[in-house]
C-alpha cells in the first residue's frame, strides 16, 4: 500500500513537473505582443511611409503630409486646400467622403534623390469630364515630391499619374457618397517599381475596362510609365499589372519570394486576399445586365440584391461575386473573410526574428463596419499564406488590446508593426519572441 | 398668475418625460452597441461618417425619427434607417442626451 502511494506520488509529482516543464509558448515561439501610441490628436491619418534612419511620414486624409522626425519634431510639409501651417499648401487637392490624400512612399533611393510619392484626390485633371457619375473623371493622382535636408519643406511636385478615376456625386448605393472607392494605397516592390492601387468609383463599367484607371493595382516606374514587364490583355492600359478588382487598399510582397499579395474591400458579403498575377483578374464586374443580372441602381451592381438590409452573404456572393468564375483569366482569392466584409484595408507582411513563428506572415488591418447582421471588425489578423498564394493555414487575430478602426499598416525598420487608426492614433506594435 | 402656473405644470411634465429627457448613461451603452463602430468613441466621427458629439438634442432626435421612418437624408441613408428602425422613442432619447453631452 505504502508502495502504491509512494508510486502515486511520484507520478503525481512526474506530472507535476511535466506541467511545470517548459511551456508550449517556448515550443511555438509565439511573440508577445505589445501596443503604445506614438502619435495622436491626428484627423483620419491614413498611411505611413519610413527613412532608414526611423523619421515617419504621415498622411491625414483632409490635411496633408507631415513627417515626424526620428528626433520627435512634427513638420507639416504639404497642405491640401484650405489646410493651415503647412510649408507648402495645393489648392487642387481635396476631400471628400472616402477620397483624400491617402497612400504614401518613399522612394528606394530616398537618401540620395529625397523623393516621396503621395497619392491624393484633385480637381486639377478634371477637364471636361467629371460632369455626371456616369463619365470619365481624372480626379485621382499620383504625385511626386522632393523631400528637404531639413525634413521641413517639399518642392518639385510632378504629377506622374493624373488620371485615375473618382466619384463626383452622390449615388443610390449604401456608402453612396461622393469620392467613393479610390484605392490609393502606394508602396515599392522589391524590383524598385511603384505599385498603386486603386478602386471602382461606384461606377459599373470600371474594374472590367481596358482604359479607365479604377480597380486596378498598376506597376509603373517614377515617372508614372508602365513597367515593361507588364502583362496586360491586349488593348488594355500598359500601367495595369491585374484589373477587375473593388477596392484595393492593401498591398505588400511577400519577404520570401517577392510576390505581391493584396487585402481588399468586399462587397457587403466578403472581403478578400489575393496572390497577384501579371495581367490576372480580380473577377468584380458590377456592371448591370451582365453575369445574369439585370439594371441596377445608377448602372452599378455592387450592393445588389438587395441595398436596404442584412441577408445570407451566400446568396449575395451568388448574384454578385467577388470573384466571378465566368472569368478565365480569375485570380483566386487565398482566403476570403468567411462571408463578411468588415473593412479589410491595408496589409503588411511581418519581418525579423522578433516576430517568432509569426515571421514572414500577413498582417491585416481590419476597420470594422457592423451593420446588417456583420460584426464589426476592428482587430488586425495575422494570416499564414500558403506558399502557392492559393489558401490559406491558419488566421490568429493578433492580441493587440485595441479595438480599432485599423486604416493602415506598415512595418518600420525597427521590424515593429505601425498602424494608423481612424480614431486619430498611430501606434506602434512590437513583438518579442521568447 | 393662473397661466404661469399652467406653464410650470408643464415644463414640469416636459421634462419628466423620459422619451424627451434621455438617460445619458442609457444612451451610452446604446450607443457601443452598435454606433460607434462607425461614429467611433463618443461620437467624434470617423472617416466618412460624421461627427454626432455635441449635437443639439433635438436636431438628433429628428434625424434618428426621419430615418426611423425610413426617409432618406445623405448618402448613408440605407446604412442609417437600417440602424434606426429598431430604436424606441426611449431609446432615441437615450442616444441624443449622450450624444448631446459629449464635447
Amino acid at each position: 500500500m505504502i508502495k502504491k502511494s509512494k508510486l502515486l506520488s511520484a507520478v503525481a509529482i512526474a506530472t507535476a513537473s511535466f506541467i511545470a516543464a517548459p511551456s508550449y509558448a517556448d515550443t511555438m515561439n509565439t511573440p508577445d505582443i505589445s501596443a503604445m501610441s506614438v502619435m495622436n490628436g491626428l484627423e483620419n491619418p491614413w498611411d505611413m511611409a519610413f527613412t532608414n534612419d526611423g523619421d515617419m511620414f504621415v498622411t491625414e486624409k483632409c490635411k496633408g503630409l507631415s513627417v515626424k522626425t526620428s528626433s520627435g519634431s512634427v513638420h507639416a510639409l504639404a497642405g491640401m486646400k484650405d489646410s493651415k501651417g503647412y510649408a507648402s499648401t495645393f489648392n487642387d487637392l481635396f476631400c471628400s467622403g472616402q477620397a483624400g490624400m491617402m497612400g504614401v512612399a518613399l522612394d528606394p533611393n530616398f537618401n540620395k534623390n529625397r523623393r516621396i510619392y503621395v497619392a491624393s484626390t484633385s480637381n486639377k485633371y478634371h477637364g471636361s469630364g467629371c460632369k455626371t457619375n456616369f463619365e470619365k473623371c481624372d480626379g485621382n493622382i499620383i504625385m511626386r515630391m522632393e523631400v528637404s535636408k531639413d525634413m521641413k519643406s517639399v518642392s518639385n511636385r510632378v504629377d506622374i499619374v493624373k488620371d485615375i478615376q473618382y466619384k463626383p456625386f452622390e449615388s443610390d448605393h449604401p456608402f453612396g457618397g461622393p469620392g467613393a472607392h479610390n484605392g490609393n494605397r502606394l508602396r515599392f516592390g522589391p524590383e524598385g517599381y511603384l505599385w498603386a492601387t486603386t478602386g471602382d468609383r461606384h461606377r459599373g463599367v470600371v474594374p472590367q475596362s481596358p482604359k479607365l484607371l479604377g480597380g486596378n493595382v498598376l506597376r509603373i516606374d517614377t515617372d508614372g510609365k508602365a513597367h515593361p514587364g507588364n502583362k496586360p490583355p491586349r488593348g488594355f492600359d500598359k500601367r495595369m499589372y491585374t484589373y477587375g478588382h473593388r477596392n484595393v487598399q492593401g498591398i505588400d510582397f511577400r519577404p520570401s519570394d517577392g510576390r505581391a499579395f493584396t487585402a481588399e474591400h468586399g462587397p457587403w458579403q466578403n472581403d478578400e486576399i489575393t496572390a497577384l498575377v501579371n495581367g490576372g483578374n480580380g473577377g468584380w464586374d458590377p456592371r448591370p445586365n451582365v453575369g445574369g443580372r439585370g439594371d441596377c441602381p445608377d448602372k452599378y451592381c455592387g450592393y445588389m440584391p438587395n441595398q436596404k438590409e442584412g441577408m445570407l452573404p451566400a446568396k449575395r456572393a451568388q448574384f454578385m461575386p467577388m470573384s466571378d468564375t465566368r472569368f478565365s483569366d480569375l485570380m483566386p482569392p487565398a482566403w476570403n473573410n468567411n462571408g463578411l466584409s468588415q473593412g479589410t484595408g491595408s496589409a503588411a507582411f511581418l519581418k525579423g526574428k522578433n516576430w517568432g513563428y509569426w515571421e514572414g506572415r500577413m498582417a491585416v488591418g481590419i476597420m470594422g463596419i457592423g451593420f446588417g447582421g456583420t460584426p464589426s471588425g476592428m482587430r488586425i489578423d495575422v494570416v499564414d499564406i500558403a506558399k502557392d498564394g492559393q489558401s490559406i493555414k491558419s488566421v490568429i487575430h493578433m492580441p493587440t488590446g485595441l479595438t480599432k478602426r485599423f486604416r493602415g499598416l506598415r512595418l518600420g525598420p525597427d521590424n515593429a508593426l505601425y498602424a494608423a487608426v481612424d480614431e486619430g492614433e498611430i501606434y506602434k506594435i512590437t513583438a518579442t519572441a521568447k | 398668475m393662473k397661466g404661469l402656473n399652467l406653464g410650470i405644470v408643464g415644463l414640469c411634465l416636459l421634462f419628466s418625460n423620459p422619451a424627451l429627457s434621455g438617460d445619458i448613461n442609457a444612451g451610452e451603452a446604446r450607443y457601443a452597441q452598435n454606433c460607434g463602430n462607425c461614429h467611433g468613441p463618443a461620437g467624434m466621427g470617423l472617416a466618412s461618417y460624421p461627427k454626432l458629439k455635441g449635437k443639439e438634442i433635438p436636431y438628433l432626435i429628428d434625424r434618428l425619427n426621419t430615418y426611423r421612418a425610413g426617409t432618406k437624408i445623405g448618402p448613408n441613408s440605407d446604412l442609417m434607417i437600417m440602424m434606426a428602425q429598431p430604436l424606441s422613442d426611449v431609446e432615441i432619447a437615450n442616444l441624443a442626451a449622450y450624444l448631446n453631452a459629449q464635447k
